[in-house]
């Protein structure tokens, strides 16, 4: 190889995703078989594989299980298998489990896997080095530590590589391949899907805020999901309490971004939901390990592009958008996603064709499966709490409080009693919408920075005050937890108008609040400064750790976050 | 044209100074144990290399010495864009001191033949002694540059700055020459993806491995093995101290809001006695 030659490859993955990887995996043992020559490149803008995931989880293992038939035998690493998992209504002082025959079966969890993702993905990524030794006639590059920034094109539109710099530097930064799959949650998936206009609808992300910590208590192998406090505005969304080896415990809290609130904070959200005396009760002696964010599509359905392939470019997993709301899935999903990528693409490579009709095979084949058929059955889950607001802004707050008084049936009676006519109808039709068997046709909806409402208040949080202090941690004191390092000059963040941005924080700042970027950041870097009698828009990006929440909730679309140069950002392995 | 066609840089490896491993009960490193890493010192040695690559043209050679395992550190020699690498690796070399040290690396330089520019860093993180660089200048009667913070090529002459104390000074030398690069030199850049790539080609590929990172022994480079090792060097250990704790113990208080800290802090009972005097 000279030093300029092309930097070329049958395959080029974008994230070590657990697409990407079960991709990989999949087309390896495909390959085996049948001795197709394959190079395989993979981009991870983490430092190490893993280091730049986020998840909860509690996942079905039916995919790992298909790939990994003796994933006990190799060593694949789970945190348990979940023996009790509990649907819980929270109040700002009790909550209350939701008995058995009363729980919707998506929160039935017994039997799934509870797993730390980055370590799964780190597992997997090694894994693969193991294997490919034994197919000589595939040869796979680890490329940790480097990110893919702009996907670049042939004269005909075909997806053709990537450039794997930020800027445009005259040496040799761009890697070639006969076919990019992007397992990249959008960070640069997004510009495909907009330069071939794929989605009738934006997507609808949310935030996950999680925390890991160890605990003096076991609770391994339970599963908590929570509703209500502290989510009482009207916001969608819930918390989740996953019990792990090792006395460890992992608490989040998943937002919407699709909130009429400006000022959400997700991390403070997170301490509001740690003062809950539930919690506190586990927390109390423990210690905080580690902290992270990261974004969740939960669009659904019609938020899916119209194609899932273009000529020579494949999407996958949250990048793709096949993650399901309902049952908080999105692990299987992507990793069926991959595997069902490898099948078209062994094919592909045998022929030689990467058509946009050859590779699109794929969305064909996912909608054989489960992705398909679970994301069809759940198409109106979430748009169920947009067309009716009462259900998030009345009634959980009522059940919520009646929960702190001791009956919460007293609390859904109330709501069926101030609203003797809409209650009951409200509860048939969510019920309808929910199992999808009533059909409203396709949905339209509105990017999630559409539905701020600047001057909109929430109503104040009832909170308990026996909590311990240094259980809860300030948001520059988080960033502590997400060990955040970033090389020389770094500026990954675009904000396009400051103009715009001075505009935006004189409106915020008539109504004594903060602008969106400012408030709902996970890790403090928005900051507005006083620069000569004027106040600017600043960013302290050293402390960022990649969520992109910012992007998605900047009321004026004026900023978009790169991925990271160099493997900066957080360190989330083990998170 | 500046005329610059070979470059040769020195790197080394040297125990992780971040992992605890790898230390014998007698505080001594065992060096088969503990991981291994870049000495940090030669990242600012090797960007050097790189920039007059990148600026002036040339072909990039790592040279290191040490056991076979070093062989990683020229891998990544190659990741950040070097073209070849050499490793001396004999066992007569052990326990080689500075003396012996320079001898054989100034035989392998020979060996390898013209140059240009000869890299090293200021010192190691494992010896701390700074003298293997000059040491080797002095052998090949080269001019030499120590504590180099920024250079340039002019009408084929080194233009350089040295740090010195309370100040800096500016030389100029004919080239061939030695420097010494110090840490302050530029930042470091990241490895190159072509880099990247070709490293894990050649973990695949021995023969093609082969074509890039040469393993050498005393014999090659025709360096008389008296003069190495043990008995080539007359540094004699007498024996060693270990330092064992110093003060007494030690609470990280970290990661926490401050006004936590400043209580965490506070109710340590050595400050408070503090307090007290
Ligand atoms: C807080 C939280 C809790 C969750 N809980 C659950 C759960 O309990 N169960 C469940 O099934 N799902 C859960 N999910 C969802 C699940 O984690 C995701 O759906 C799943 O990880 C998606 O996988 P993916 O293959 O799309 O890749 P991702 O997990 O999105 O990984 C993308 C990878 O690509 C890398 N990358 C991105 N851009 C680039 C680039 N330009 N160049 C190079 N690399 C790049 C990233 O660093 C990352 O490693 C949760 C998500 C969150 C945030
Ligand atoms: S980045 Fe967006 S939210 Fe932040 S100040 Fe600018 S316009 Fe407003
Ligand atoms: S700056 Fe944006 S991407 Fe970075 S942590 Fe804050 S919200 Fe997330």
């Amino acid at each position: 190889m000279s030093d300029t030659d092309q930097i070329k490859y049958n395959l080029l993955l974008v994230g070590g995703s657990p697409s990407n990887l079960a991709l990989a995996h999949k087309l390896v043992a495909l390959a085996k078989e049948s001795n197709q020559k394959l190079s395989i490149a993979i981009l991870e803008k983490a430092r190490e594989f893993g280091g730049h995931i986020v998840s909860g989880a509690i996942s079905n293992p039916h995919v790992i299980k298909k790939l990994f038939p003796n994933y006990e035998e190799l060593g694949f690493p789970i945190e348990g298998v979940c023996d009790e998992s509990f649907f819980s209504v929270m109040g700002a002082h009790k909550k209350w489990d939701v008995p058995r025959p009363l729980m919707p079966d998506e929160f039935k969890k017994e039997g799934y896997f509870v797993l730390t993702l980055s370590y799964v993905v780190s597992w997997m990524a090694n894994q693969l080095k193991e294997v490919i030794k034994d197919v000589p006639n595939v040869t796979i590059d680890f490329f940790p530590g480097f990110s893919a920034h702009e996907i670049i094109y042939d004269g005909n539109n075909k997806v053709i590589g990537v450039r794997v710099s930020h800027t445009e530097r005259p040496d040799d930064d761009y890697v070639y391949a006969d076919v990019t799959v992007f397992g990249d949650k959008g960070f640069l998936s997004q510009d495909l899907i907009q330069k071939f206009d794929l989605r009738q609808n934006p997507q609808m992300w949310s935030v996950g805020v999680k925390e890991l910590w160890e605990v003096p208590g076991d609770y391994r192998n339970k599963v908590w999901h929570t509703m209500g406090y502290p989510l009482l505005d009207g916001t969608f969304g819930g918390g989740f309490v996953y019990g792990m080896k090792n006395n460890r415990l992992t608490i989040g809290l998943i937002i919407s971004l699709d909130s009429p609130n400006p000022n959400i904070n997700p991390q403070q959200q997170l301490q509001e939901y740690k003062k809950h005396p539930w919690i506190q009760e586990m927390i109390r002696e423990g210690r905080l390990i580690k902290y992270g964010a990261a974004l969740l599509p939960e669009g659904g359905y019609y938020s899916l592009p119209s194609k899932f392939a273009v000529n020579g470019a494949m999407l996958a997993g949250d990048a793709l958008g096949v993650l399901n709301a309902r049952r908080l899935a999105g692990v299987d999903m992507a990793m069926e996603c991959g595997y069902q990528a490898a099948l078209v693409l062994h094919e592909a490579f045998k022929e030689g064709n990467f058509s946009q009709e050859k590779l699109n095979q794929y969305q064909k084949n996912l909608q054989g499966t489960f992705v398909m058929k679970d994301l069809y059955e759940s198409r109106y889950f979430r748009y169920a709490f947009m067309e009716n607001p009462r259900l998030l802004g009345e009634y959980l707050p009522t059940v919520s409080k009646s929960i702190d008084t001791g009956s919460p049936f007293m609390g859904m009676l109330k709501v069926g009693l101030s609203h003797p006519l809409t209650a009951p109808f409200d509860g048939l039709r969510v019920k309808s919408l929910f199992d999808g068997k009533r059909d409203l046709g396709p949905l339209a909806y509105k990017p999630c920075r559409e539905h701020i409402k600047p001057d909109f208040t929430p109503p104040a949080l009832d909170e308990d005050t026996h909590y311990r202090k240094d259980t809860i941690y300030s948001r520059p004191d988080a960033v502590f937890y997400a060990s955040t390092k970033y090389h020389e000059e770094n500026h990954h963040i675009d904000e396009f108008e400051a103009a715009t941005c001075m505009q935006c924080i004189d409106t915020y700042d008539a109504i004594g609040k903060s602008t969106p970027c400012v408030s709902d950041c996970t890790a403090e870097v928005h900051r507005v400064d006083e620069i000569e009698g004027a106040r600017k828009h600043g960013m302290s990006l050293e402390n960022c750790i990649q969520c992109r929440t910012c992007e998605i909730v900047c009321p004026e679309a004026n900023l978009r976050v790169n991925p990271t140069e160099e493997g900066s950002g957080p360190d989330f392995l083990g998170l | 044209m500046s005329g610059i066609t070979d470059i040769i840089v020195l790197i080394k490896q040297v125990p992780d100074t971040t992992s605890k491993a790898g230390l014998n009960p007698d505080g001594t490193i065992d060096r088969a144990r503990a991981k291994r890493m870049l000495n940090p010192f030669d990242r600012y040695a090797l960007q050097a290399a790189l920039h007059v690559k990148k600026t002036y043209g040339g072909k990039v050679t790592a040279l290191s010495m040490g056991p076979p395992p070093a062989v990683e550190i020229l891998l990544e020699a190659i990741e950040h864009g070097a073209d070849q690498g050499y490793l001396l690796s004999d066992r007569r070399l052990a326990a080689s001191d500075t003396l012996a040290t320079a001898y054989a690396l100034h035989k392998c330089i020979l060996y390898l033949g013209k140059f240009d520019l000869l890299f090293t860093g200021l010192q190691t993180t494992d010896g701390d002694t700074a003298q293997v660089g000059p040491q080797i200048a002095e052998r090949l009667d080269l001019s030499q540059v120590t504590y180099c913070e920024g250079f340039s090529i002019q009408n084929g002459k080194l233009h350089a700055r040295r740090i010195i104390e309370g100040g800096h000074q500016d030389v100029i030398t004919e080239l061939p020459a030695l420097v010494t690069v110090a840490n302050a030199y530029h930042t470091l850049e990241y490895k190159t993806i072509r880099g990247a790539r070709l490293a894990q080609e050649l973990l695949r590929d021995e023969a093609l491995k082969n074509q890039y990172i040469h393993t050498i022994t005393l014999d090659d480079v025709n360096a008389d093995p008296e003069l190495c090792g043990l008995k080539g060097s007359p540094t004699i250990v007498a024996h060693t101290d270990k330092v064992g704790q110093i003060g007494g113990q030690c609470t990280m208080h970290q990661g926490k809001s401050a006004d936590i800290l400043i209580k965490e802090i506070m109710d340590c009972t050595n400050i408070k006695e503090f307090a007290k005097q």
